[in-house]
């Protein structure tokens, strides 16, 4: 070790109350924004897995055009070679297609417009979590039974309607001919969902009962598919982007979106809760930087006289500024490889457990954005680096002054102070 | 010649009183020399000196040290100069607290690059040279106020100066202890021909001295010329 970094290093324990609380406000910021940052990851990505789970997957291949009209004139041819590209592209984790369209439930007095899902009940739970929300009667049966055609309702539209399990609701829409559809069903099962707003629009009937309610033949409006994970969702969508254009050579036919177009609003309020996260850690981080600025400033008002000194010696300007920078940059390395310390354990200990949110307001907001009310953590490996790198930014942002303060000196004034 | 001062004025404002704390100083001053420059408070002896030790620059007139005339160099010359050329004892010794005997004395020759070996094996030397074999690894708070001197006086003959300016090196020590410091520094100047300038208004110093300098409201009244040697 050189000497200057020794005598930073020895300088810094001098006032070792002063240097302790400093060191303990990086630590406290460091654990803090680790922590927020980790919740806020956990959250996030919560979020987005409950509500692409809830319907949407992580991507979407629709005729083109349907997004914008989500009208069964825009639809997606059914042919073999999309069911061998759904299969082979690798950043799928499954797939399930869908009938989507609107149509307007009846039950004795009562009817509600509704989206009307056909799904396959085979391969849907692979894609979504829908199946298992049900908590009366039983989800939509693989082998449709002969002249029964089953539906399964939000819990909210259920009610509204008034219907029991076992009732026939009236199903009455307009088929892809523009003709009058209508059709009893059975309800088999209420499913209860997170989303109000979902749970009281929603009806889910066999894909080949839509096809037959909507006279769709070999269409469907999509097909969703789950990557491995949120963060693979934009290379899935180049994989079959490029795995499409022989289906399609002159472009066109097909839309491939991920969960970010698809739920536009999902990504704004993560973004608004971000930036909310952000300014509170900032001014965490600003708060760290004072706390070093004025825990070196006053070492170095304190010591001004010694500094007189080894500028008399010969230490030159430059020399004496890299010396009291480090003195303040190795304050904040000390704070924050303890605040590390404390906070990257804790972090892994929590790493993707979940805790209930137990309040009415707390889980009242968390059912507002559509997910269930529990908190979760998130370890994502850029955090840490990132926290590291604002907090050692702000350090060497709050080290200048000091530095350059003690380097600007002449050494006679400074030998002259007491 | 090793030091000379041609015609250095020092003029302070301060608060809008013009203090002339130096007028029209010239000085000269050889290789091997041990002198002290004498005179009551306020004469300027200490301005005088921080002028000579590149520390402080005139308001008129030159200092040159080693025929190198420093008015003409900035802030970062000026930091060498002293590092390579210049010894400095402190009145209140001015070590570095945090750092040891032993590292005080290293610390200038680690600023001019001396290799670490080399460093601890000179700074060993010297302190036991003044005397203090056994308190290498003492910091200053644990000595007296005497140890503390010969440590500062350990710096700065260390780094093999050119000249060692002391500024009132016995102002804090009692007599006897002053007496064994100018002993030393005499024997350092004597047997390996290290050049000593004082600025003091102790008399045991002035004793010592080869050649005393005498100021009086900042101008030169007696420049001992014709007693040293």
């Amino acid at each position: 070790m050189s000497i200057e970094t020794r005598l930073a290093w020895r300088n810094l324990w001098r006032n070792p109350r002063r240097t302790a609380l400093s060191v303990a406000a990086t630590v406290f910021a460091v654990v803090l924004v680790m922590l927020s940052e980790g919740m806020g990851a956990g959250s996030h990505e919560k979020m987005i897995e409950d509500a692409v789970r809830l319907q949407s997957g992580h991507v979407a291949i629709s005729g083109a055009g349907y997004r914008d009209h989500m009208t069964l004139d825009y639809f997606l041819p059914w042919s073999p070679e999309l069911v061998e590209i759904a299969d082979s592209v690798p950043s799928a984790r499954a797939w399930a297609p869908r009938i989507i369209s609107f149509a307007l439930v009846s039950l004795a007095d009562a009817s509600r417009g509704v989206m009307v899902m056909g799904v396959d009940p085979e391969r849907e739970p692979s894609v979504t979590t829908i199946s298992k929300k049900v908590d009366a009667g039983h989800f939509l049966s693989a082998q449709r039974a002969p002249g029964v055609r089953e539906i399964v309702l939000g819990e909210r539209l259920a009610q509204d309607l008034g219907a029991q399990l076992g009732d026939e609701v009236l199903l009455y829409g307009a088929a892809y001919s523009l003709e009058n559809a209508y059709e009893l069903f059975t309800l088999t099962g209420i499913v209860d969902l997170p989303d109000p707003k979902i749970e009281r629009n929603l009806a889910l009937i066999h894909i080949e009962d839509a096809r037959e309610f909507y006279v769709y033949d070999d269409r469907v409006t999509e097909i969703a598919l789950l990557a491995r994970d949120a963060d693979h969702a934009p290379l899935l969508i180049a994989e079959l982007e490029g795995a499409l254009v022989p289906l399609a050579p002159d472009g066109g036919v097909f839309e491939v979106q991920g969960y970010e177009e698809m739920m536009p609003a999902l990504v704004q309020f993560i973004l608004l809760d971000d930036a909310g996260l952000y300014i509170m850690l900032v001014i965490l981080v600003v708060v760290v930087g004072f706390g070093i600025l004025n825990t070196i400033l006053m070492a170095i008002l304190e010591r001004t006289r010694e500094l007189g000194v080894v500028l008399a010696l010969g230490l030159r300007p430059a020399a004496l500024f890299r010396m009291v920078y480090l003195e303040s940059m190795l304050l904040a390395a000390v704070g924050l490889g303890l605040g590390l310390a404390i906070a990257l354990p804790a972090l892994l200990y929590l790493n993707g457990m979940e805790f209930a949110l137990t309040g009415d307001d707390l889980a009242a907001t968390a059912e507002f954005v559509g997910m269930e009310p529990v908190l979760t953590f998130k370890l994502k490996p850029l955090n840490p680096l990132g926290s590291v790198l604002t907090i050692l930014g702000v350090a060497a942002l709050a080290a200048l002054y000091p530095a350059l303060k003690a380097s600007r000196g002449r050494p006679v004034d400074a030998l002259r102070s007491p | 010649m090793i030091l000379q001062a041609v015609e250095v004025t020092k003029v302070y404002e301060t608060r809008g009183v013009t203090t002339h704390a130096l007028d029209g100083v010239s000085l000269q001053m050889d290789e091997g020399e041990f002198s002290a420059i004498a005179g009551p408070s306020g004469s300027g002896k200490t301005t005088l000196l921080n002028l000579l030790g590149a520390l402080d620059t005139p308001t008129s007139g030159n200092v040159l040290l080693d025929g190198e005339e420093l008015t003409t160099l900035d802030s970062a010359a000026l930091a060498g100069l002293r590092l390579h050329k210049l010894g400095f004892v402190f009145q209140s010794y001015n070590l570095i607290p945090v750092l040891s005997a032993c590292e005080n004395v290293e610390f200038v020759m680690d600023l001019q690059g001396v290799e670490a070996g080399e460093r601890k094996q000179r700074a060993r030397e010297v302190l036991e040279r003044v005397g203090l074999s056994g308190l290498e690894d003492k910091r200053p708070p644990e000595m007296s106020g005497g140890q503390q001197q010969r440590v500062a006086v350990a710096r700065a003959i260390a780094s093999r100066p050119r000249l060692v300016l002391a500024d009132e090196p016995t102002a804090n020590l009692d007599s006897d202890t002053a007496k064994r410091l100018l002993e030393l520094m005499a024997e350092l100047n004597q047997v390996e021909g290290i050049t000593f300038l004082f600025s003091t208004h102790d008399p045991l110093v002035m004793e010592a001295a080869q050649r005393v300098v005498r100021l009086r409201d900042g101008r030169v009244v007696d420049d001992g010329a014709g007693n040293h040697g």
